[in-house]
């Protein structure tokens, strides 16, 4: 019997319907009303947004939300790019055993990842201690931990491994042959990478890109734990506002505000790609 | 452990008052925790005999099946309450929390009851769960440890456990006192003063966990109010001195462990909203060098009481769980697990030195006097600051903090 593509489809659908859209919907139309104790109640309004906006913190630690997701995003990219690189062309025997040791660290606890940047960070950490011993620094330094440098460090390492399969795997179709039909045309390394690699390569980078951007910006655990006063951003807000006060519609409304930067971050970002003309580059066969 | 344990309101009847009431200023500083606890026998004021000549002896219910239990890890005192579990072939089913907002969360989302048996609540929620309709009254006729009680966890002092009409909502078990919380091997004498958090000599060396109504509750009473009544002016006093202990911080931390943990690391060296038990849990990073004191200015103190949710499904075993946790062993070893303060009078003398030594048992009401309990901000007010304006101006205080 045949299996078309649409009963292959509908248990991934059915679940998004019932997990994802659903509860996106109900808290869509949660932002709209009006918000009680742990609760909504009609009538529909626009004050929840207008509160959003208006709110001077919200703005403060959306900069900061913003700033944290571009930067983990973009060391991400820079860094990975080289290591998918390497693994796909270079890596010959030991590519086997990397790609191992890049699935293998998943397994470690997130927690467990920050928890271990402290320890590296602090006052009294690996790389304070070290630079000590080596006569390098008197006193400790106190700006590797407890501000955005700290919360971008750690989610650079929480996700580059993500980063490192996607372009991995964007890569993959570019046969070896390419780059060596453009060196013989006579393009030297970096002209490969600019005209070859790179245009090939944007719109899996790009996506890696939005990955951790999104999930960066969204954080509140890593910046809790790492951030200090400078790291505070958005998404400690909107726990704050469906756990602390149980308000719920206005949650929901800072949830949407920052779905909608998103958006608008997404809308740039494919803006850019189809001005460069970077989306109509594709494999051929 | 209570990370986050925030604070109370309702009916407000001062310390003092009560104190005048129940014939506790003419305790002798000495004075056993028996001479208390028979005070408490006496007390007409609260409810917390639980037996009348009416009804006849009060009588703990059987307890069987399985309890869903929803509060802090660790709440569920799983050691103490083992015996008693074993004997009657209670099984617990668990579900922790990291802050004490998801109760009432976790129980309005999942609606009545939501399938849970037993919760706790800090007693300045108090008011709260009742204008959410969470608590149930407990039948007093089925906790006759309710006799154990020291007389003030007896009383129905700020009705943070009985209602003003007498009906119970909670069973006292745990409590303890804020303080400062140093660590010596960087400050090398005690601050007598909450305003020396201040000093530039501890500017980004103050940790600070991240309990909004904790923060501001003692933050009112060192500018000499009370966070429940604490009017709109003053309020902006005590979030002016709030910005100035977060300036003095890297950073807040997310719960007591972590502020601990960012102290034992040497990243901070002193604790605004400290708490004797971070004492022991650095002691158990192997870090022996924690002091903490309360200053001059006092402080105040928190209890968690045990109470069942709207919709629980085996009540009796719920309330036998409660009764138990009156039972002066099993309350001594819950202040042991939880380096915590005993609500029973005989618990004292089955606690270790440095358990016991916690807190003045022997003055029990010189010490609530100075740091007293006390409710929530009001959940609505024109005049006071309000438990929603306290959540949000914490968000925007620590935002600010770093800008």
């Amino acid at each position: 019997m045949r299996v078309g593509p649409l009963a292959l489809t509908a248990p991934a659908a059915v679940g998004l319907l019932l997990f994802f859209v659903a509860p996106l919907v109900a808290f869509g139309v949660y932002s709209f009303l009006t918000g009680g104790l742990y609760e909504v109640e009609a009538p529909l309004t626009l004050e929840n947004y207008k509160e959003v906006a208006e709110t001077d913190s919200n703005r403060t630690l959306a900069r900061n939300s913003l700033v944290v997701g571009l930067l983990a995003a973009t060391f991400s990219v820079l860094i990975a790019l080289p290591m998918a690189y390497w693994l796909r062309y270079s890596a010959g025997r030991w590519r086997g055993l990397v790609l191992f040791l890049i699935v293998a660290s998943f397994l470690a606890s997130y927690l467990v990842r920050i928890y271990a940047w402290r320890s590296m960070l602090g006052r009294n950490g690996a790389i304070n201690r070290g630079l000590e011993s080596l006569g390098l620094i008197d006193e400790p330094l106190d700006f590797l931990l407890y501000n955005r440098f700290a919360v971008t460090v750690a989610l650079v390492h929480i996700f580059l491994p993500y980063v490192v399969l996607v372009l991995y795997a964007g890569l993959a179709p570019l046969q070896p042959s390419y780059l060596e039909t453009a060196q013989d045309l006579g393009a030297g390394r970096l002209q490969r990478w600019r005209r070859v690699v790179l245009p090939l390569v944007a719109a899996p980078a790009v996506s890696a890109f939005l990955f951790v951007f999104v999930l960066s910006a969204a954080d509140y655990v890593t910046p809790q734990l790492l951030g200090g006063t400078s790291g505070v951003m958005l998404g400690v807000q909107i726990q704050v506002a469906f756990i602390g006060t149980g308000d719920f519609a206005y949650g929901a409304a800072l949830a949407f505000a920052m779905l909608a930067g998103f958006l608008v971050c997404y809308a740039l970002i494919a803006l850019g790609l189809r001005l460069t003309k970077l989306d109509r580059v594709r494999f051929v066969s | 452990m209570a990370v986050g344990w925030d604070r109370w309101l309702l009916e407000y009847n001062t310390r003092r008052t009560f104190l005048r009431r129940a014939g506790f200023t003419t305790l002798a500083v000495g004075a056993g925790p028996t001479l208390l606890a028979a005070c408490g026998d006496d007390d007409d004021d609260g409810g917390g005999g639980g037996t009348t000549a009416a009804e006849g002896p009060a009588k703990a219910p059987s307890a069987s099946g399985r309890v869903d239990f929803l509060s802090w890890e660790g709440y569920d005192i799983p050691d103490p309450l083992k015996p008693w579990k074993t004997e009657n072939g209670v099984k617990v089913k668990a579900t922790y929390i990291g802050n004490h907002d998801e109760i009432q969360t976790k129980l309005k989302a999942g609606g009545a009851g939501a399938g849970y048996d037993i919760i706790t609540y800090y007693q300045g929620y108090k008011p709260l769960y009742q204008e959410l309709d969470i608590l149930e009254p407990l039948d007093e006729q089925k906790l006759p440890n309710l006799k154990n009680l020291f007389p003030y966890f007896a009383s129905k002092e700020g009705n943070f456990w009985i209602d003003p009409d007498g009906t119970r909502t909670g069973v006292p078990w745990t409590w303890g006192s804020i303080g400062i919380t140093i660590d010596t091997r960087r400050v090398k004498s005690m601050p007598t003063s909450w305003h020396d958090l201040l000093e530039p000599e501890f500017k980004g060396r103050v940790a600070i966990p991240d309990d909004p109504v904790g923060a501001f509750s003692l933050a009112a009473h060192i500018q000499g109010s009370d966070p429940s009544m604490t009017t709109k002016d003053d309020g902006e006093k005590v979030f002016d001195f709030l910005s100035q202990v977060a300036a003095q911080s890297t950073g807040v931390s997310p719960s007591f462990g972590d502020a601990t943990t960012k102290m034992t690391a040497g990243d901070a060296d002193i604790c605004y909203q400290g708490w004797a038990a971070m004492n022991e849990f650095a002691a158990a990073e192997g870090v022996n060098s924690f002091e903490t004191e309360v200053p001059k200015e006092g402080s105040f103190s928190f209890c968690d009481a045990y109470a069942l949710p709207a919709g629980a499904d085996n009540v009796d075993t719920a309330l036998a769980w409660m009764n138990e946790s009156m039972d002066p062993t099993v309350n001594a070893e819950a202040a042991v697990v939880l380096v915590g303060g005993v609500t029973v009078a005989d618990a004292v003398k089955e606690l270790p030195k440095n358990i016991a030594s916690l807190y003045a048992y022997e003055d029990l009401d010189a010490l609530l006097e100075r740091s007293p309990f006390y409710n929530n901000p009001p959940i609505e007010s024109d005049e006071f600051v309000t438990f929603e304006e306290v959540q949000k101006r914490w968000q925007e205080i620590k935002a600010e903090a770093g800008s």
